[in-house]
C-alpha cells in the first residue's frame, strides 16, 4: 500500500497595491467604489492598463454605484472556507451605476429564488474597514447601502499595501524508494539503488536512472558506506522569512562517500563550526537515536529520516584538488 | 501553414483514474515508453522534449525536474518546459522542429489533480486583489458564464445535459434534469470528473514521419491566444481568443470532420461550436472530451491524440482544441490533416 502524506503550504503574502488599485482599496475604507475611465468605459474594478490593449490609463477616476444590477448569478449552498461568507449565498457579476464592466462579489439574497439577472443590489459594508475587497461584507438586495455593526470610520493615510494569507494542503504518496531509504536510516543504514542498465548507483531513494529512464526497486539496492568526504559547501546566512527556524549563519555540504561515486547533497554538518567548514574535510554520518523523533517525509535533497547530518573523523584532510567539481 | 512538414506520428495515455499512488515521473516513465515503442524508436532517438506539467498542482518547486528522470536525457539533450497543459508544449516542439534542425521531439502533459481540492487551489491563481480574497473557484466562475451562454440563447439546461450524456455515453436527460444544482445553473453532470494521468506525444518531420507511419498527423495549422485575466472585462458568452485562434490555424481552409474540443464544462462545449461555427457535420468529442476524463495538464495534449487518431485511422481533416485560465481565457486551435 501506498503511504500518501499531507502536507501544508503557507505564503503569508504583502501586495503592494499601485496607484491604482490603492486609490480604489482606500476608497473602500470611505464606503466609496471607484472606477477608471478607459475611453467612454468606466472599468470596475480599476485597472493600470486597458484591458483590451494593455494601454496606461490616465489615473481619471469615477465614482460608481453604490447599487448595481446583477448580469450573471450562481448559488453556493455550500461555502469554502476561503468564501466570505459561512452560510449558503450567491456569487454575482454585478454592474454597479455607472460603470461599463461587472465587479464579481458575494450577493447575501437569503436563497437563490431571489435571484434573477436584473436583480438590484447594494453593498454591505463591514464596520472595520482596512482597504480590502472583503471590506465589502457582501452585497444585499435592494438600493441601499448598509453598514454591518458600529462603523469605525474611514483609514486614516491611504492604503497602499494588502495581506493575503494563501495556504494549500496536498496529498500526495510518498515513492516506496523513498520510504525504504527512511527506514533503512532508522537501522543506521545508507540505502543506495544501482541501475542495472549502466550500473551508476544513485542515493537518497531517487527511484530511477535518469539516464537509462529505468525503474529501481527494492532488487537493485545496495547498501552505501556512511563516511566520506565534503566536496563543496554554501553558507547560509538565514533571512528571516515565516517559517525559518536557522537564526545563525549554517554549512550545507556536499559529501562524496568512500569508494563510491555517490555524492550526497545539501547536507548538514554536526560539530563543526561554519567557519571551519572546508573542502576535504573527512566526515562520518551522524544519527538520530531511536528515541529521537525524525521526519518521515520525503527526502528532497539534505537529510532525511535518521541521518541527521554529519562530524568530522579527525582523520587528516582529503587533499585531491579536484574535488571540489564534484557536487553532482 | 509551415514551411517544414511537421507531424503528429503516435502518442499513448496512462489509465486515467480518480487518485493514482503513482508519482508523476513514473506516469510520464510509462507514457513515453508507450508513445515511442510501437514507432520502433528509442529514448536515443529523441532529438528534443518539452514537457507540460503545473508546481502548483504538485505543491512541490521544480517538480518537472524530477520529472527529467522520465525522459533519459542523456547524452544531454535539447529539454524544455512548459507551466501549461501539454497541448502547449507540442506547440513549444512545432515550433522548435522547424528550426530544420532536428527530426524527432517528444512532448508530454501530466498531471494529478486529486492531490489536494481544486475549489481552494485555484482561487489563488486568480487576480491577486479582487478574486483570490474572495474565494472565487472554478466552479463559481463556470457557472456564472454557463448562465451568460444560456441567457445568450447559445445554451439551455436540456442541450447541456444532451453534452453530458453524449460525452459520458450514459445518463437519462430527463433524469439529470431533476438533479440538484451544484452552483446553478450547473449540477453534476455539467462537471468534469478529476483525473489523475499523463499523456506523451510523437513529432517528427516530414521525411522521418514518413518513414516512420504510414499516414502521419500533419500540423496544417496551430495557434494560441489569450484574453484579459479577469472575467469581468471579458464577453463571457463569446470566445474571441478561440475565433482568432481558429482563423490563423486556416479553420476555413477546408471541412472539419472530427473536433476534439477541451470542453471541462457542459456549456463550455455549446459556445465553443457556436464561436466555431460547427453544424451538425462535424463529429465534436467522440473520445468523451473533457467530460469523460479530465487529467488536467493533459486534457488538451488528449484531445489533440484524439485528433490525431482521425487522421490515422483514415480521416483527412481534424481539429483539436485546448484551455486555460478561468471562463475559457486562453485558447489553442491545432488542425491537422492527413494525406493521400
Amino acid at each position: 500500500m501506498t503511504r500518501f502524506v499531507e502536507s501544508t503550504i503557507t505564503f503569508p503574502y504583502k501586495r503592494s497595491l499601485g496607484p491604482v488599485v490603492g486609490m480604489f482599496m482606500t476608497a473602500l475604507t470611505e464606503q466609496r467604489i471607484l472606477g477608471i475611465r478607459n475611453g467612454t468605459d468606466v472599468i470596475v474594478p480599476p485597472m493600470e492598463w486597458d484591458p483590451a490593449t494593455g494601454a496606461e490609463l490616465a489615473h481619471d477616476f469615477v465614482e460608481v454605484g453604490p447599487a448595481g444590477t446583477v448580469e450573471s448569478w450562481t448559488w453556493v449552498p455550500k461555502p469554502s472556507a476561503q468564501h466570505p461568507l459561512t452560510h449558503p449565498f450567491a456569487f454575482a457579476f454585478i454592474r454597479l451605476d455607472g460603470a461599463t464592466t461587472p465587479l464579481l462579489h458575494a450577493v447575501d439574497a437569503g436563497s437563490a429564488s431571489a435571484l434573477s439577472v436584473g436583480t438590484r443590489v447594494a453593498p454591505r459594508w463591514k464596520g472595520t474597514r482596512i482597504g480590502h475587497i472583503t471590506d465589502i461584507d457582501a452585497f444585499v438586495l435592494g438600493e441601499t447601502p448598509e453598514v454591518a455593526g458600529p462603523d469605525h470610520g474611514p483609514s486614516e493615510t491611504p492604503v497602499s499595501m494588502m495581506e493575503y494569507q494563501a495556504s494549500i494542503t496536498y496529498n500526495n504518496p510518498v515513492p516506496v524508494a523513498a520510504d525504504r531509504v527512511v527506514e533503512a536510516s532508522k537501522a543506521q543504514r545508507l540505502l543506495g539503488q544501482v541501475c542495472p542498465v549502466c550500473a551508476r548507483v544513485y542515493a537518497g531513494g531517487r527511484g530511477y536512472c535518469p539516464i537509462d529512464a529505468v525503474e529501481l526497486g527494492t532488487e537493485h539496492e545496495v547498501d552505501l558506506p556512511d563516511k566520506g568526504t565534503i566536496t563543496n559547501y554554501a553558507l547560509v546566512t538565514p533571512v528571516q522569512y515565516p517559517g525559518q527556524t536557522e537564526t545563525e549563519p549554517f554549512a550545507r555540504v556536499f559529501v562524496l562517500l568512500d569508494g563510491t561515486d555517490v555524492i550526497l547533497s545539501y547536507q548538514p554538518v554536526i560539530e563543526l563550526a561554519a567557519s571551519d567548514v572546508h573542502v576535504g574535510v573527512r566526515v562520518a554520518a551522524v544519527w538520530a537515536s531511536p528515541a529521537e523523533d525524525i521526519d518521515e517525509g520525503a527526502a528532497m535533497g539534505g537529510a532525511y529520516g535518521a541521518l541527521i547530518g554529519w562530524m568530522p573523523t579527525g582523520e587528516p584532510d582529503h587533499t585531491d584538488p579536484d574535488l571540489v567539481n564534484r557536487i553532482f | 501553414m509551415t514551411s517544414t512538414d511537421i507531424a503528429v506520428i503516435g502518442w499513448a495515455q496512462t489509465e486515467m483514474v480518480r487518485q493514482t499512488d503513482s508519482s508523476e515521473t513514473k506516469l510520464l516513465l510509462n507514457a513515453i515508453t508507450d508513445a515511442i515503442t510501437p514507432l520502433g524508436l528509442t529514448r536515443a532517438d529523441i532529438d528534443f522534449t518539452c514537457l507540460g506539467s503545473c508546481d502548483y498542482i504538485t505543491g512541490q518547486a521544480f517538480s518537472f525536474v524530477s520529472n527529467l528522470d522520465a525522459i533519459g536525457a542523456w547524452p544531454p539533450k535539447r529539454d524544455s518546459h512548459v507551466e501549461m497543459d501539454g497541448a502547449w508544449a507540442l506547440y513549444e516542439a512545432w515550433l522548435r522542429l522547424q528550426e530544420g534542425d532536428i527530426e524527432i521531439a517528444v512532448v508530454t502533459g501530466s498531471g494529478r489533480s486529486s492531490t489536494g481540492d481544486p475549489a481552494l487551489i485555484y482561487p489563488m491563481e486568480m487576480d491577486p486583489y479582487f478574486l483570490a480574497p474572495l474565494g472565487a473557484d472554478p466552479l463559481t466562475f463556470a457557472a456564472l458564464q454557463a448562465r451568460a451562454v444560456i441567457e445568450a440563447g447559445i445554451a439551455t439546461e436540456r442541450s447541456m445535459a444532451e453534452v453530458s450524456v453524449r460525452s459520458r455515453g450514459k445518463g437519462n436527460i430527463d433524469e439529470l434534469l431533476t438533479k440538484e444544482y451544484l452552483r446553478e445553473p450547473l449540477r453534476r453532470h455539467d462537471l468534469p470528473p478529476i483525473t489523475d494521468g499523463a499523456a506523451a506525444m510523437v513529432l517528427a518531420t516530414g521525411d522521418r514521419a514518413r518513414k516512420l507511419v504510414k499516414r502521419p498527423a500533419y500540423i496544417t495549422g496551430f495557434d494560441h491566444r489569450s484574453e484579459c485575466h479577469n472575467p469581468s472585462f471579458r464577453k463571457l458568452d463569446d470566445s474571441p481568443s478561440t475565433r482568432i485562434a481558429a482563423r490563423e490555424a486556416g479553420i476555413a481552409d477546408g471541412a472539419i470532420e472530427v473536433a476534439e474540443l477541451q470542453a471541462a464544462f457542459t456549456h463550455e462545449e455549446l459556445l465553443l461550436r457556436s464561436v466555431l461555427g460547427f453544424d451538425d457535420s462535424v463529429k465534436v468529442n467522440p473520445s468523451g472530451g473533457a467530460l469523460r476524463s479530465n487529467p488536467i495538464m493533459a486534457t488538451g495534449l488528449c484531445r489533440i491524440g484524439y485528433a490525431a487518431d482521425h487522421i490515422f485511422n483514415g480521416g483527412n481533416r481534424a481539429l483539436a482544441h485546448s484551455t486555460s485560465g478561468p471562463c475559457l481565457q486562453q485558447n489553442l486551435v491545432c488542425i491537422l490533416e492527413g494525406r493521400s
